[in-house]
């Protein structure tokens, strides 16, 4: 009796389950590794269209703006609103313009000198 | 033979080799054989490649001061096999572009794939109408990225910067010859899309990105350019004559500070513009250049060391016979010094001069000052002038070449000659590019001055610049261009103008004033030339009528530039007292 039922069991060679087991574990990973990091290879290349855009289109604004700077700050367009009167711009008269003459320095003399302006405030 | 089972399970087998050996070698062959032109057509289906452009450098002036740069715009485009509904689509693109809905309809109505609906439009516009195209879920009408040329500054300094055409192509101007600079290179990517159409970016292939164009700066001060063109539309006001240039430069580097001609256009509205608004009449126009021309016959002299600036030269009293013909003089002179042939801007004068060095030797000074060439400065179409060799000279050449006759040059080549004089005898190539950078500002390449030779000998130059002072004054024929508190050298010129249909124009005159300030130490060169000014012909002189053009603008100049004055300061003799005073004006 004993030695019919000792036939009848299937001897479970465990180390070779065992390695069949990582293999099918390994192989499962790897390929829900490869699809994962496919699936992220899309989506960071998404990702990356996205920032492209957000980045041309930051640099379209940009080129905007430095258009709208240099039409505002030409010369043209500045003259135009002096010209206008927006920019109150009032010319120096002539008799407001006051030179001053440097007193000649002589070698013997290293004093500091304050500077005289005999015009000012006329 | 027997049919045996035997045999006929090897000619089957036979078969079944011979078929898959076929089979194999047609794998082969399309495998190995013509992979590469079978995958690049595959690629061809698939992949495409994706042009990244580069944008057109910008110009600046000689303080950064923006001229050209570019605008981001779009070009809206249509696929007429994509149009779903083309009334609806014409009725949206009419209104909001401004379009004629027939000529819309025409285009939509075609088979092409690619049809431009309008150019330059502006980013808002453009995204307003892709929201309302959306909105009525109304396809077939795309958008491209673009660039406009934008001058902010419109039609100052036009004809130097120039313009690029609807590809970025340099037409005209700095715009053309600095185009090897300008345009930067094109970038591309390979990339393939999906079945909408999206771009597949995990499958992105070989990309190069773009360079965008160099930055240009030219050696235009546009604070000077600004005074030279208000005083050339004052003077055009004045006078209204058919053509006028105003010429700054800076005679020790040849770098040219200011250059207006009038008439000029638009740059933003060059399609509006006719063609002789369009021609840079500073390089490209010629003319007779009159008593300014003197110059080269007094230093001709002076250099072979013929005469000296004090030698005497019979005048003629007024009145010369050589060759059969009359040379007249403005007024009667007896004995002249070569200093008093300039600054009285006598004619016979000039002429006996001429002769004293002979046809030969004056022509070879003529071409050494640099007329009869371009003088390679960097805009296009310049012209080299009009000078006839020696052989082909009439008996009476030698007569009008030094009083300016008989001679075609281009402003630009007299106010070099007057660099000359100015320079120590040094003729300078003239310079309008200043430097080139990168984008983000690292110089790439400055432009050197070039000495082109030494024309005469500095103390010519200097004895010519002692003359040319006596002009610029109450003796001389141009004290109406006098700057206050400044010496200031100068010589005038007031010339006939040639006839197309032979002979000289009577009563049409082009009047010029060349002069450069300070005298001693100059730190730039004018020209002003006037074409056909309207005035009284008493007062349509080089003197009255571009001499105080020259002299409001070097005075502008000079506080701009902050000069030390070196006179004590003095109003300059109104115009009207010295047109009176001076019946020696020429």
């Amino acid at each position: 009796m004993s030695r019919s039922r000792r036939k009848n069991w299937n001897v479970v060679d465990a180390a070779s389950l065992a390695r069949w087991l990582v293999l099918t574990v390994f192989l499962a990973l790897t390929g829900l590794s490869y699809v994962y990091l496919t699936l992220q290879l899309y989506h960071l290349g998404e990702r990356k269209k996205a920032l492209e855009n957000e980045l041309a289109s930051l640099r379209t604004q940009s080129d905007l703006a430095a258009g709208q700077i240099a039409a505002l700050t030409s010369r043209v367009a500045l003259e135009r609103r002096v010209k206008e009167g927006y920019l109150q711009l009032v010319p120096i008269s002539e008799r407001n313009i006051v030179r001053l003459t440097l007193p000649e320095h002589r070698p013997d003399d290293e004093r500091i000198q304050p500077v005289k302006n005999e015009r000012a405030g006329k | 033979m027997k049919w045996t089972s035997r045999l006929r399970c090897v000619i089957v087998g036979l078969a079944f080799i011979a078929l898959f050996s076929a089979f194999s070698f047609r794998l082969v062959y399309l495998q190995l054989v013509k992979h590469d032109e079978y995958a690049g057509l595959a690629a061809e289906k698939h992949v495409h490649k994706q042009i990244i452009r580069a944008q057109r450098g910008e110009i600046l002036d000689a303080n950064n001061e923006v001229l050209a740069h570019n605008v981001p715009v779009e070009t809206i485009v249509a696929d007429a096999s994509h149009v779903n509904n083309a009334g609806a689509i014409v009725d949206l693109l009419g209104h909001e572009l401004k379009l004629s809905p027939g000529e819309l309809t025409d285009k939509l109505h075609s088979d092409r794939r690619y049809i431009v609906i309008k150019r330059d439009v502006a980013e808002a516009v453009a995204a307003s109408l892709r929201d309302k195209l959306r909105a009525q879920n109304l396809r077939g009408i795309y958008f491209e990225h673009d660039a406009a040329r934008i001058y902010p500054n419109g039609s100052m300094l036009c004809h130097v910067i120039g313009f690029s055409d609807f590809e970025h192509r340099g037409v005209d101007g700095a715009e053309a010859s600095m185009e090897e600079y300008l345009r930067g290179q094109d970038g591309y990517r390979y990339v393939e899309h999906n079945r909408a159409g999206q771009e597949i970016v995990l499958y992105r292939g070989q990309e190069r990105a773009a360079r965008d164009g160099y930055q240009v700066h030219l050696t235009v001060d546009l604070h000077l350019q600004s005074i030279v063109e208000k005083e050339i539309d004052a003077a055009v006001r004045e006078y209204s004559p058919r053509k006028a240039t105003i010429i700054l430069m800076r005679p020790q580097t040849g770098e040219v500070l200011a250059m207006a001609t009038r008439p000029r256009f638009d740059l933003n509205k060059r399609s509006d513009a006719r063609p002789e608004q369009m021609k840079n009449r500073a390089i490209a126009d010629m003319m007779e250049p009159g008593s300014t021309f003197k110059i080269v016959a007094a230093a001709a002299v002076l250099n072979e060391h013929k005469l000296g600036l004090g030698s005497t030269v019979f005048c003629e009293n007024g009145l010369w016979n050589f060759g059969g013909t009359a040379l007249h003089d403005h007024r009667a002179f007896t004995d002249l010094s070569v200093k008093d042939i300039l600054v009285k801007s006598s004619n016979i004068g000039a002429a006996k001069l001429a002769l004293t060095v002979g046809e030969q030797k004056f022509y070879e000074y003529i071409r050494r000052f640099g007329f009869g060439e371009r003088t390679g400065i960097e805009l296009p179409g310049e012209i080299g002038g009009l000078l006839r060799s020696p052989q082909s000279w009439s008996k009476i050449s030698i007569t009008r070449l030094p009083m300016g006759h008989e001679i075609g040059v281009t402003p630009l080549q007299m106010t070099m000659a007057m660099s000359v004089i100015a320079n120590g005898g040094k003729l300078v190539m003239p310079r309008i590019i200043k430097s080139i950078s990168t984008a983000d500002g690292k110089t790439i390449s400055t432009l050197s001055p070039v000495v082109v030779r030494q024309v005469i000998s500095p103390q010519t130059a200097r004895q010519i610049g002692d003359a040319l002072r006596g002009v610029v004054s109450d003796r001389g024929t141009a004290a109406a261009a006098a700057v206050p508190g400044f010496v200031i050298a100068g010589k005038t010129g007031t010339a006939q103008k040639v006839d197309p249909g032979g002979g000289y124009e009577k009563g049409k005159y082009v009047v010029s004033f060349s002069g450069y300030l300070p005298a001693d130490r100059p730190e730039f060169v004018g020209l002003v030339v006037l074409d056909d000014a309207q005035t009284k012909p008493e007062l349509n002189y080089g003197g009255l009528v571009a001499g105080p053009i020259f002299s409001r603008i070097a005075e502008q100049a000079a506080r701009y530039l902050d000069l030390q004055p070196q006179l004590e300061i003095r109003k300059a003799l109104p115009v009207r007292r010295v047109a009176l005073s001076n019946a020696s004006i020429h």
